[in-house]
């Protein structure tokens, strides 16, 4: 056991508007002084902020919305950070030994995560939200080393695994040791498959879990509000949408309909109400391949005449609410990831994240997966190693021929997303079922 | 700031639960000005500290993190930290405690304009920064400023305490067809020129006006001090760390006293340089120092924790991150060395080439060959008959970093701090590079 630990942090922010800017202030001090000093503190900013206004002297301005009362907690049924220290070691270290006794593998890694957060809202025109939510995670990835090479398989996702909303029993249901020998066995074939050739215009797979994160990049960051505004313009960018493209911008195939949806059951991006207090719901973003919608906040979403749909998210008490990725999902077709292969007569077939990159407009990217295989006439072939995909993207989900159906549809919870300055990190999700594209593949 | 006495007095509560024991405390008040259409749309500060316990009993070891700094909440996290460590399996590869009696080294104090900064203070520098901005020009970035204590204190008699202060600053000036950047940081906020940040960014928004797009393919390039930070930053994650050193995962594995770079490139890791410093000890209490990595070309060292560095027969370079970490040591105070070229002569030398000013959103190709991606943004430009042209669209990158250093042809006068998306700080000069691949192109 390589690691084992227990943290908790809490304390109080405080968002404060004067004269239309924005100041905020947090303190981990929870004594009334304390509080009441980080609420002084955090007007002084706004009058600072309020001092270098833009040549169009914008204000802030909310939408308009009555003051949400409420609580919610995480459905679940054994809270993750009650269960015994002993239970989970023994969990963990029957999937590594259990992958070890499979294949020669140069070393394992098991490990799970959980974490319950306490969030009491207030604001001054009478909201108070109370809500506590259980997110959990756990993974295998195990690793063969040799030659030169580093090849590696999780189970059953990179970034440490699967991560959802919920108990225990959500990790439990993932049956790690069950799924660990073939994931050793993968890795250590890896150590003696091709490379990728280089490829144009390739016909590509994508199983569902490449495809979530294919979502996360180029559709869900690309429909924050608050980016195509130009308020993350200097960090991660700005976007390739703009506002006024709404109804017009054909981003992809017919094939292609994204809903956001903050209350898709044991999903990693569901919660009860955003840190803004506005109750979770649901936005279509793209329907039949044309841009219906974006991800908001009050105050983004004032700027458009309209409400927002309730995707103001802080990582901690000590920041501030942004717009982040709730359930950002492709909605399935038909068929499964068996009847795509079947129906592909030349392609490959792209699995599990290994790197991810894409420009600051949301455009050019380039991803790197674990392990492709090729497709002949319908059947998997030979097994690839380091095998990456490159395109633009509205022309990749313009590619779009094929999504699976619901059967192959699964959420993947993405713990890791980054953003804002101070970098906050979300933990969202993409519902995505097996797709084809065409793109370019084997760049290296 | 609390100060030495009540940092390491609060330390000690920990420490009454008897055994062996470590207490790392901190204590953060930092604030970010951050401004996007030349206006200051988020304002934040915040104040918060952390207390991480170790506990090892027998080989076992517990960690329990919190932002609870009272004497209650450091024993109960003490507490709890040794609950932990009964329940977990013992850890072979643990090396126990750093012993006391090592001779620390010297940081710079925190200065104490910027302990005191008030938000009006930054808000007066980004005003500073877009007055001077060309006409039609608006601007995004960050102004930061941050104060930092910590303390440790062992059961086995460490007892250190370092305090600093930082101060950066960024620009993105925005023109309707290209746009421009600059930052600097600096231990006092008095020794920032954000009007130079402002003119600089300026000047590459005009430089780079209608941008022509040039093809994929292989070119020599100048790199600004940005760029090149990034490099060796990911050599910091890829070949550097002790832990892939001693698995075989790294690219100087086996190859200590090679030549891996050009005979200009020089790279150590330095907490105790004046340049970037950092704290004269790491989180495990072992005395930080200048770790040679790379000197003129060559791959003299890596950088280990205590865990490593007794595999790999060297001891700790004090390089260990907070625990518990599976990672191994990491240099996280990069530094390479100067050369002699101005800016001027590095393009000079540039028949036809391009010139970069940073990266953006680079990832991990293929770690053992140190393969990266990542696309280049604000200011990439055609070089030719040894002076700029004019402005270039934006290209994605797949390279080397050993590679791309083993062909450096010349390297700049001057080192400036830069920031790295998710990667902190490091600091590294303009170089002239004989290759560089970019494999594809966006649209702007």
């Amino acid at each position: 056991m390589e690691g084992v630990s227990r943290g908790s942090s809490s304390g109080v922010g405080i968002r404060a508007v004067y004269d239309g800017a924005w100041g905020f202030a947090a303190t981990n001090d929870p004594s009334p002084d304390a509080v009441r000093r980080a609420a002084q503190q955090a007007v002084e900013v706004a009058r600072a902020s309020a001092r270098v206004r833009g040549r169009d002297d914008q204000r802030a301005v909310l939408d308009e919305r009555r003051a949400s009362t409420g609580t919610y907690t995480t459905p679940h049924e054994r809270d993750p950070l009650e269960v015994p220290l002993s239970e989970k070691v023994d969990h963990l270290l029957a999937a590594t030994t259990a992958a070890r006794d499979a294949a020669d593998v140069s070393f394992v890694e098991a490990s799970t995560d959980a974490w319950r957060i306490t969030t009491s809202y207030r604001d001054s025109a009478g909201g108070s939200v109370d809500q506590r939510v259980l997110q959990v995670g756990g993974g295998l990835v195990a690793y063969a080393v040799g030659g030169g090479e580093v090849q590696r398989r999780s189970f059953p996702n990179s970034f440490g695994g699967q991560y959802e909303t919920g108990g225990w029993e959500r990790v439990l249901l993932l049956d790690l040791a069950g799924c660990a020998p073939d994931t050793a066995r993968d890795a250590v074939a890896l150590l003696d498959a091709p490379d990728l050739p280089y490829r144009e215009d390739a016909v590509l797979l994508l199983e569902s879990s490449q495809l979530a994160l294919q979502i996360h990049e180029s559709v869900g960051h690309a429909v924050e509000l608050d980016r195509i505004l130009g308020s993350e313009a200097a960090y991660a960018g700005t976007s390739w949408v703009s506002a006024t493209d709404r109804g017009s911008l054909r981003y992809g195939s017919p094939l292609m309909t994204v809903i956001a949806d903050a209350t898709t059951p044991h999903a990693m991006g569901t919660f009860g109400y955003d840190d803004e207090g506005v109750p979770a719901g649901q936005a279509a973003i793209v329907t039949d391949g044309v841009l219906t919608g974006y991800l908001t906040d009050r105050q983004s979403a004032a700027q458009l005449g309209e409400q927002s749909n309730g995707t103001a998210r802080a990582d901690s008490w000590g920041a501030i609410p942004l717009i982040r990725m709730n359930n950002v999902s492709l909605q399935p077709k038909e068929g499964d990831r068996a009847s795509i292969v079947a129906d592909t007569d030349d392609g490959v077939l792209f699995l599990t994240n290994r790197s991810w990159s894409i420009d600051d407009r949301r455009l050019n990217f380039q991803f790197g997966c674990e392990v492709a295989y090729e497709i002949r006439g319908g059947q998997l072939g030979r097994m690839y190693r380091n095998p990456t995909y490159a395109g633009r993207t509205p022309d990749f989900w313009g590619s779009c021929d094929a999504l699976g159906g619901q059967s192959d549809w699964k959420v993947w919870g993405v713990p890791n997303c980054g953003k804002g300055q101070p970098s906050q990190t979300a933990r969202v999700a993409h519902g995505a079922p097996t797709g084809r594209f065409r793109a370019t593949v084997g760049v290296r | 700031m609390w100060g030495e006495d009540r940092l390491t007095a609060l330390a000690d509560a920990a420490l009454t639960i008897g055994g062996d024991v470590e207490a790392v405390l901190s204590r953060t008040d930092s604030a970010l000005t951050r401004f996007a259409g030349s206006r200051i749309h988020q304002n934040t500060s915040r104040l918060d500290g952390e207390a991480r316990i170790r506990v090892v009993l027998d080989g076992r070891v517990g960690v329990v993190a919190t932002n609870d700094l009272s004497y209650d909440g450091l024993h109960a996290a003490a507490d709890k930290a040794r609950e932990i460590a009964a329940l977990t399996p013992a850890d072979p590869h643990f090396p126990g405690l750093t012993p006391a009696g090592q001779p620390y080294g010297r940081t710079a104090g925190p200065d104490e304009e910027t302990l005191g900064c008030p938000p009006q203070r930054r808000a007066e520098l980004v005003a500073a920064a877009l007055a001077e901005l060309p006409a039609e020009v608006d601007a995004a970035g960050t102004m930061e400023t941050s104060v930092q204590e910590r303390a440790i204190v062992t059961s086995t008699g460490i007892r250190v305490y370092a305090a600093g202060t930082r101060a950066t600053a960024s620009v993105l000036a925005q023109g309707a067809t290209s746009s421009g950047w600059a930052e600097a940081g600096a231990t006092a906020i008095g020794g920032l020129d954000c009007a130079a940040l402002g003119r600089r960014a300026g000047e590459k928004v005009l430089l780079g006006a209608s941008p022509r797009e040039m093809p994929a393919g292989s070119y020599p390039v100048v790199l600004e001090s940005g760029a090149t930070t990034n490099i060796v930053q990911w050599l910091g994650w890829l070949a550097f760390p002790g832990r892939a050193y001693n698995e075989e995962r790294s690219a100087l594995s086996g190859r200590l006293g090679e030549q891996v770079c050009s005979p200009l490139v020089t790279i150590v890791d330095d907490p105790l340089s004046p340049l970037l410093p950092g704290t004269p000890f790491d989180p495990e209490g072992t005395a930080t120092r200048r770790t040679s990595l790379i000197e003129a070309g060559v791959a003299v060292g890596v950088a280990h924790d205590r865990a490593t560095g007794a595999v790999a027969g060297t001891g700790s370079t004090g390089n260990a991150m907070p625990a518990p970490n599976s990672m191994g040591g990491l240099p996280t105070h990069l530094l390479m060395n100067a050369g002699g070229a101005t800016m001027d002569e590095l393009v000079a030398g540039l028949d036809r080439g391009l010139y970069v000013t940073r990266f953006h959103y680079t990832n991990v190709v293929h770690p053992v060959s140190t393969s990266i991606t990542g696309m280049t943004r604000d200011g990439t430009f055609l070089v030719e008959d040894g002076r700029i042209v004019g402005g270039v669209r934006n290209l994605r990158f797949t390279q080397s970093c050993l590679a791309a250093l083993a062909g450096c042809e010349a390297v700049g006068a001057d080192v400036e701090l830069a920031t790295d998306l998710f990667y902190g700080a490091a600091l590294a000069p303009a170089v002239r590079l004989s290759s560089f691949t970019f494999t594809s192109t966006t649209a702007y």
